[in-house]
Formats: structure tokens, sequence, C-alpha cells
């Protein structure tokens, strides 16, 4: 899932230092937060600019992947005069451990921030085990 | 007296402090910001992901058009335990110059998707040149 170092120096060349050319698509990989609650994995992913309509989300055993294609965000006519946005596409994705409920997964789009619920199974809780005494 | 170098990791909160995308624009302390120019207006349009419309502040100062604010921190869960965080920039700030002058009480200003689209008309002075060449 990229916790390491890594996977943030991954993070920049895939994103930040990719060249733009016109002939080649710009693929971004989105910045992301991932946090554990006691019954679900939380996943947040910033990709301003897409929609609603537009994030085509993948739910499948043992893994998950985010898509979206951004812009063009300018009339065809207009001149560009800063171009660092421009067209691109987000892509991500996660491998799934085991105890994770994949047909009961979540999605919310807010402010330009995906956040993916990842329920656990019922048997992956934790369950807080009493002491007899 | 035993000291101990440890390199590795110095070496990586060196890449945490000082990293090149802390100067790239898709690691939000500077927005990322494209500038279209119009026959009468400027579209400025600039990435905020997870920014409220209160918390962004839009200023034009001689033609300089500044983006400042903070982004929240969203809210978690007291027994959550934290995985991956790549989401650290709280407070941003972005300044562009704009080629010429524009109408400043006529700009308006949108935030959707975590997009920020700023349309500013060109100055009744500009259009007024503008139609002079021609």
């Amino acid at each position: 899932m990229g916790t390491n170092g890594h996977g943030a120096l991954e993070r920049r060349r895939s994103g930040a230092l990719v060249k733009r050319t016109e002939s080649a698509e710009r693929i971004i990989t989105p910045v992301g937060d991932i946090y554990e609650t006691s019954d679900a994995f939380v996943v947040k992913l910033d990709m301003p600019g897409a929609t609603k309509e537009s994030i085509q989300l993948n739910v499948e055993p043992g893994s998950i992947s985010v898509r979206a294609a951004v812009g063009p965000f300018h009339a065809e006519r207009s001149t560009i005069l800063m171009d660092e946005i421009g067209r691109k596409s987000y892509f991500r994705e996660f491998t799934l451990g085991q105890g994770i409920s994949h047909n009961d997964v979540q999605a919310q789009f807010e402010d330009g921030v995906l956040t993916i619920t990842l329920p656990k199974t019922e048997e992956s809780k934790a369950r807080e085990i009493k002491i007899k005494s | 007296m035993l000291v101990r170098f440890d390199f590795p990791r110095m070496f990586d909160d060196l890449l945490e402090e000082v990293s090149l995308s802390d100067f790239m624009p898709v690691n939000g302390r500077f927005p990322a910001i494209d500038l279209a120019e119009h026959a009468n207006e400027f579209v400025a349009i600039a990435e905020l992901p997870g920014v409220k419309k209160e918390d962004l502040k839009i200023t034009l100062e001689n033609d300089v058009l500044t983006l400042k604010g903070e982004r929240k921190p969203y809210e978690i869960p007291q027994d959550a335990r934290v995985l991956q965080n790549e989401m650290r920039v709280r407070t941003f700030s972005r300044s562009i110059q704009l080629p010429s002058e524009v109408d400043a009480k006529n700009i308006s200003a949108e935030l959707k998707d975590g997009m920020l689209r700023i349309v500013m008309p060109k100055s009744e002075r500009m259009r007024a040149r503008q139609i002079e060449i021609r």
C-alpha cells in the first residue's frame, strides 16, 4: 500500500516529475491517506477537478483501483498563459488484504477528496476478550 | 562516549523535510494554477482539494492575484490508527502576476470539487486599447 518512503518517492516520480507531452496522457498518482478504525479501513485521495461522475472505482477481491480523467478546463479558443494542471488522469491502485468485506465498500466525493470506506468482515474485527478471574 | 550516525534515517528525514515535491505545484503548498486569456477576460483555475470556501482568501493587488488559506484536517475517529499520511500540507499560498489590468470589482470565483475557478474581466481601459489596435 505504499506506506514506506519508497512509495512517496514513486509518487513523486510518477506525479510531479513526469514530463508533459501532447501525445502522452499524463497519469497522476493522487496523494492519499489511509487510516484504520475498529470496523473499517478508510482511504482518502486528493482528486481535484474530478467529478462524482468521472470517477471509476473498481473493487475486486484483493484489490481496489481508482481512476478519473480530468480537464480540459479552458475553452478551446483561449490562450493558455500558465499550464500546470491541463488535462490529466488520476490512477491509483491498492492491494487489499484478507478480511475486507469488498461487497460493502462505500465511496464519497467531497471538495475534490474521494473517501473510500472498506468495512472489515465480522471475522476480522477486533474483539475484546473478557478475562475471567 | 558512543556516537551512532544513523545515516539511513537522517537521509529519510532530510527527504521528508526538503523533498523536491515541496517546490512542485502538485504538492499543495503552492497550489497548481492554469491561466487562460480570452478576448475579454482571464480565467484562472487552481487545485485546492479539501479546502472549504471559508478557509480561502483571494486578493488582488497591483495585478498580482494571491490565493491564501488553510486546509483544515478532516475528522478522524479517536480510535483510528493512521497507516499512511501523505496529505500533510495545511497552509498554502500562491501569487501570480496577471499580464494586464483587470476589473477588480467584477471578479468572480467558484470553488467546486476541489477546483477554484476565477473569472477576471479585463479592465475597461485594456478592452478599449484592444479595440484601438483593430
